[in-house]
């Protein structure tokens, strides 16, 4: 436990080294990127030395509290957004409003982005879907059966055709018929591919985006550190949606892209269901972290 | 990322000359190897337990003569690391009975359905007849994908397009894979969480008792990979392991936690996107990776 060695009232700088060492095996068990905790960690001791704790009574929740507080202000300057008024507003100015969902394979970018057209035709928003992933198999039946149960119009292209000229595609079609959003799927691709991510900013050039929203599995280990790296040379990012959240509500590399991409995550996917997105709330989430009640302050 | 020989050669450098490793450098050893297995995504306490017997090996054993310490320290880790693996030998590849059927099985998203389709060329390469059976009722257009990649690698394909009854469909497709040497049973994505489907993914075991139960495991997920294999054995036996998304830079220590946990053996590796990309998994070239190497 990480309060277990604290003995004083304000923290001192010994107690706040092995406070700092429990902490930081508690987040690399939790796979934030080794790199991003050891970064957080020595910002975090720097923070934590002098803080005041209570000598009795809930000592361990007022440590946790304090770590919670300067965890928090140290991803402080990426604020939560909230993409739906955002995307209502942008649409106010410019019709179509074009978002962009990309990703490295099998995070849930298609579903993300089904979630997210359903959630707008809920507020009276209608999408168009462009199914640029013109590459792996399945993927625009994938997104035509979205669209059949959605109700929503699906542009496609043949396999192997050119994915930003599907995008451009949806794009001059929700133009033509007045519809006031553009949701374009594009596919999976590691971030080691050069050719592909080349491609990916391709596509970004020819339709660019209002919003290019970055999928991530929030069960990524290390590798979550590496994918930002070369995402964020590639290719532009204005937000996230971390999936299978479900699966693990506490997945630390929620806080490795958080740290390194500096973008406000828009959504947490939380199952396979239409209805599974809910809004990412910085302050639950790194409460959930440390072992914080969420509301428990 | 450094690889490790050149995290120890600083180490080397500092205790040249000296007749044995004192307690100070064996430390700073056993900090470094332990920083760099968390990169690898190996849980703490498989970390702790490895540096642990490591350390008391290099404090108690003396190198082979003419070994530098070093590569005393890596082989000694190495060794540890292969044992989880089931050893150094190769998997072995060849099917015991005709027809064969391998379930595969794994969390969503995790290469299910592409590793169906690679693992089935890799054998119609080999001049067998190869089926495949979607039973994934839940993504959309399961069917489509696994239907394309079959034609795609000439493999037999079983699949209803709006079935619901994923039993049932296993249950057909085997039937329908009469005369075929290899039958390859897709499964929708399923996690921990997900008590349905785990119970689903039982009754498709229980109905079509497949030879082969192959967990699906995709490279870059870090501890969850053994949590997810630890919750599926609860409710199916877990053969083989198929471990994916190898082309990324991912070191592989969640997937190796996750075939410690299983005590299966690995038998492929996926390296890209491609049907072609698929490699017999070699236990030295993914314990290297795994150590940086
Ligand atoms: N449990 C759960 N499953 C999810 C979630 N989001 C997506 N999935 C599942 O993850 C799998 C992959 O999702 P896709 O949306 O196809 O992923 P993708 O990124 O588009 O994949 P590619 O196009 O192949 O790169 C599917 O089985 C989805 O149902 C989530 O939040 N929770
Ligand atoms: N780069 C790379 N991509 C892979 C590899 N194996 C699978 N993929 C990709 O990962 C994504 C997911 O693969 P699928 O085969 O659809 O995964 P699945 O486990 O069947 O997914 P669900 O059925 O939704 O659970 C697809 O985009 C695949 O092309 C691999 O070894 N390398
Ligand atoms: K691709
Ligand atoms: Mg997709
Ligand atoms: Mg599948």
């Amino acid at each position: 436990s990480i309060v277990s060695t604290v003995k004083e009232d304000a923290l001192g700088e010994r107690e706040v080294s092995e406070l700092a060492e429990d902490l930081y095996l508690d987040l690399v068990e939790s796979d934030v990127a080794v790199d991003v905790a050891d970064a957080l960690i020595s910002a975090l001791k720097a923070k934590l030395v002098g803080a005041k704790v209570p000598r009795f009574g809930d000592r361990e929740a007022a440590v946790r509290r304090a770590v919670y507080d300067a965890l928090l202000s140290l991803v402080g300057d990426v604020q939560d957004a909230d993409f739906e008024s955002a995307v209502i507003e942008a649409a106010e100015q410019a019709r179509p409003v074009v978002v962009m969902f990309l990703g490295p394979n099998g995070y849930g970018k298609t579903t993300t982005l089904a979630k997210i057209a359903y959630l707008f035709k809920s507020r009276g928003l209608q999408s168009v879907l462009a199914a640029a992933d013109t590459f792996r198999a399945g993927a625009r039946e994938q997104l035509e059966e979205h669209g059949k149960r959605l109700g929503l119009r699906v542009i496609g292209g043949k396999y192997g055709s050119d994915p930003a000229s599907v995008a451009y595609d949806a794009v001059q079609h929700a133009r033509s018929k007045g519809i006031p959003l553009v949701l374009i799927d594009t596919a999976g691709r590691m971030h080691t591919d050069k050719n592909l991510m080349d491609e990916l900013a391709k596509i970004q050039r020819v339709v660019e985006p209002h919003f290019s929203v970055f999928v991530f599995d929030a069960q990524l280990g290390n590798e979550a550190l590496e994918i930002a790296r070369y995402y964020s040379k590639h290719v532009s990012i204005d937000g996230m949606v971390a999936t299978k959240v479900d699966s693990y509500p506490k997945g630390g590399s929620i806080l490795t892209f958080l740290y390194t991409f500096k973008k406000p995550i828009y959504f947490l996917g939380v199952g396979q269901r239409y209805e599974d997105l809910v809004k990412f709330k910085k302050e639950e989430y790194i409460a959930q972290l440390i072992g914080l009640q969420p509301g428990g302050r | 990322m450094r690889p490790l020989t050149e995290l120890f050669s600083k180490l080397v450098e500092k205790i040249r000359g000296v007749e044995y490793i004192d307690e100070q450098t064996l430390q700073e050893i056993s900090r470094e190897l332990q920083r760099s297995l968390l990169k690898a995504d190996v849980p703490l306490d498989m970390v702790r337990a490895f540096t642990d017997t490591a350390v008391r090996r290099i404090r108690e054993e003396r190198p082979p003569p003419g070994i530098p310490v070093k590569d005393f320290v890596i082989y000694v880790i190495y060794q540890e690391l292969v044992k989880l693996l089931g050893g150094e030998a190769e998997p072995d590849l060849k099917l015991p009975k005709r027809p064969y059927v391998i379930m595969l099985l794994g969390v969503e998203g995790s290469g299910k359905t592409t590793t169906a389709a690679k693992i089935a060329l890799f054998y119609i390469k080999r001049g067998l007849k190869v089926g495949v059976v979607e039973t994934d009722t839940i993504r959309p257009a399961a069917y489509d994908q696994l239907k394309q990649l079959a034609e795609r690698v000439g493999a037999r394909f079983y699949g209803e397009r709006d079935g619901n009854d994923a039993v049932g469909i296993a249950r057909r497709g085997l039937e329908q894979m009469k005369g075929v040497d290899l039958v390859l049973v897709d499964t929708a994505g399923r996690h921990k969480n997900e008590q349905s489907l785990l119970e689903e993914v039982k009754a498709i075991y229980d109905a079509i008792k497949p030879d082969e139960v192959m967990l699906v495991v995709d490279a870059t997920v870090g501890r969850q990979a053994a949590a997810q294999a630890e919750a599926f054995m609860k409710y199916v036996p877990i053969h083989s392991v198929a471990i994916t998304k190898m082309d990324s830079t991912a070191r592989g220590g969640g997937a190796l936690a996750a075939v410690a946990k299983t005590g299966a053996r690995v038998k492929f590796i996926g390296v890209g996107e491609g049907v072609d990309e698929i490699e017999p998994f070699s236990p030295r070239k993914f314990v290297a990776r795994v150590l940086g190497m």
